[in-house]
């Protein structure tokens, strides 16, 4: 048991996706520059990663070895049309703002990632667990980057004033803002990765 | 041989079935999707009817379409290919269809949809023109369409402040030689107060800069198209 929870919590903070797997990259840069919108990317990605997770394992045994890498393509881009799809009927105005990184999925190495290095190997509620727990891990990522390039930005988080016009880099808000917050903040996860370790040493 | 067929099918087997759950989804949600369009289109159409000075609609209630066929009534001029007019000078399109209501005091008052290239792709504008004392004035704007820009930067032109700057432009504005444009000064500005505003937008210049620091292709996109329906308007209407 404690194994299957293990699946889960890794990918927050040990194996986080985004600062220690380095996963995900184009997104992450792409998508922070706001707290809401890389919450919106985190949230759309934990749907897919976990449903072509799950998808994945149930049909790991029908697969030959030759052709997986194309059939996990097709799964999990079909899984991002049917979320696209389902988002423009129902939800539009979130459609609306996060219509640009919902196609961006697909190209998201993680869920290719997850599905070649773990949904194609272990069972269907491992699978499901290992999605949602690197899902998780990538939104809380994706949300710790964008608040704090949208604070030293813009000077609010969600839109909300923190200190507004009282101290703005507009840098943070352009790439090498995402750069250097990024950078910063692997160097710190695996800073924590390493203590953790010794500990365990003693 | 046999083996590379066996594969080949799983293959294809794989692709059929996912080619038939998303025909299935598809189904499901057109109608949802065509509403949300529409419902979108609408929303938008009374904004733009909303008076930039006081906030009161410049119809009367009751034009305001409320379903698809309130909304044909009100076509002005369509076209077959979706393009009503192209601006060589602007880089810019009006679009099919354009509407034409009747204001509070029998003025006409044109609702036109236009897109010019912005950062990454089309940025599609609807505005509302009146014509007052044989000119025009535009009452506001909607932007449609500008998932391709930016975020954080660009795609800030859907925040209401910022289209709040394009609202009530007189066609003094519009007759410079240049036509309507954009001012550029990145996020130095301090915040201009209203008096400003209103002066520059009198001479032809539209200050975002202070709301929307450092983008100006997304709001040039805009002006421009609001440029080309201008040169359209006085072409089609006498």
């Amino acid at each position: 048991m404690a194994n299957t929870f293990a699946d889960f919590t890794k990918g927050i903070l040990k194996e986080n996706p985004t600062y220690v797997q380095a996963l995900g990259m184009c997104p992450t840069l792409a998508t922070t520059t706001s707290a809401i919108n890389g919450l919106g990317m985190g949230l759309a990605t934990l749907a897919v990663l976990t449903m072509s997770n799950v998808v994945v394992s149930l049909v790991r045994k029908f697969i030959p070895e030759k052709v997986r890498i194309p059939a996990y393509i097709v799964i999990i881009a079909s899984f991002v049309t049917i979320v696209d799809l389902l988002m423009h009927g129902f939800t539009y105005d979130l459609w609306k703002t996060l219509g640009l990184f919902i196609p961006l999925i697909v190209v998201n190495c993680i869920i290719l990632g997850r599905a070649e290095a773990f949904a194609s190997k272990n069972g269907v509620f491992r699978s499901l667990l290992d999605g949602l727990g690197m899902g998780v891990g990538f939104t809380l990522s994706l949300l710790l980057l964008g608040s704090i390039r949208e604070l030293l930005g813009n000077g609010t988080i969600f839109g909300i004033k923190v200190w507004g016009d009282a101290f703005k880099l507009f840098m943070m808000i352009l790439p090498p803002g995402a750069y250097i917050v990024l950078g910063l903040l692997a160097g710190l996860f695996n800073f924590i990765g390493i203590k953790r370790k010794a500990k365990i040493k003693g | 041989m046999g083996e590379i067929v066996k594969t080949g099918l799983i293959l294809a087997a794989i692709t059929v079935i996912i080619g038939l759950i998303l025909g299935v989804v598809y189904m499901v949600v057109k109608e949802p999707i065509e509403d949300a369009e529409l419902a979108a289109k609408l929303r938008a159409i009374k904004v733009v009817l909303t008076s930039s000075e006081n906030g009161k609609l410049i119809v009367s209630e009751k034009q305001i379409p409320k379903n698809l066929k309130d909304l044909e009534e009100k076509v002005w001029k369509s076209s077959e290919d979706g393009t009503l007019f192209e601006s060589s000078k602007y880089k810019a399109k009006v679009l099919s269809p354009a509407y034409k209501f009747v204001g509070r005091n029998g003025e006409n008052i044109y609702v036109l949809t236009g897109s010019a290239i912005g950062y990454g792709g089309s940025v599609v504008t609807m505005a509302a023109f009146v014509k007052k004392d044989g000119e025009f004035y535009e009452n506001a704007i909607e932007v449609l369409e500008y998932s391709q820009e930016t975020p954080g930067l660009g795609a800030r032109i859907s925040e209401k402040d910022v289209k709040k700057r394009f609202y009530g432009l007189s066609s003094k504005a519009f007759q410079k030689a240049n036509g309507l444009k954009v001012n550029k000064d990145a996020g130095i500005l301090p915040k201009s107060s209203n008096e400003e505003i209103r002066k520059l937008k009198d001479s032809g210049v539209v200050q975002t800069s202070d709301v929307m620091t450092g983008a100006t292709i997304t709001p040039r996109a805009v002006v421009n198209t609001l440029n080309a329906m201008f040169e359209f308007l006085n072409q089609e209407v006498k």
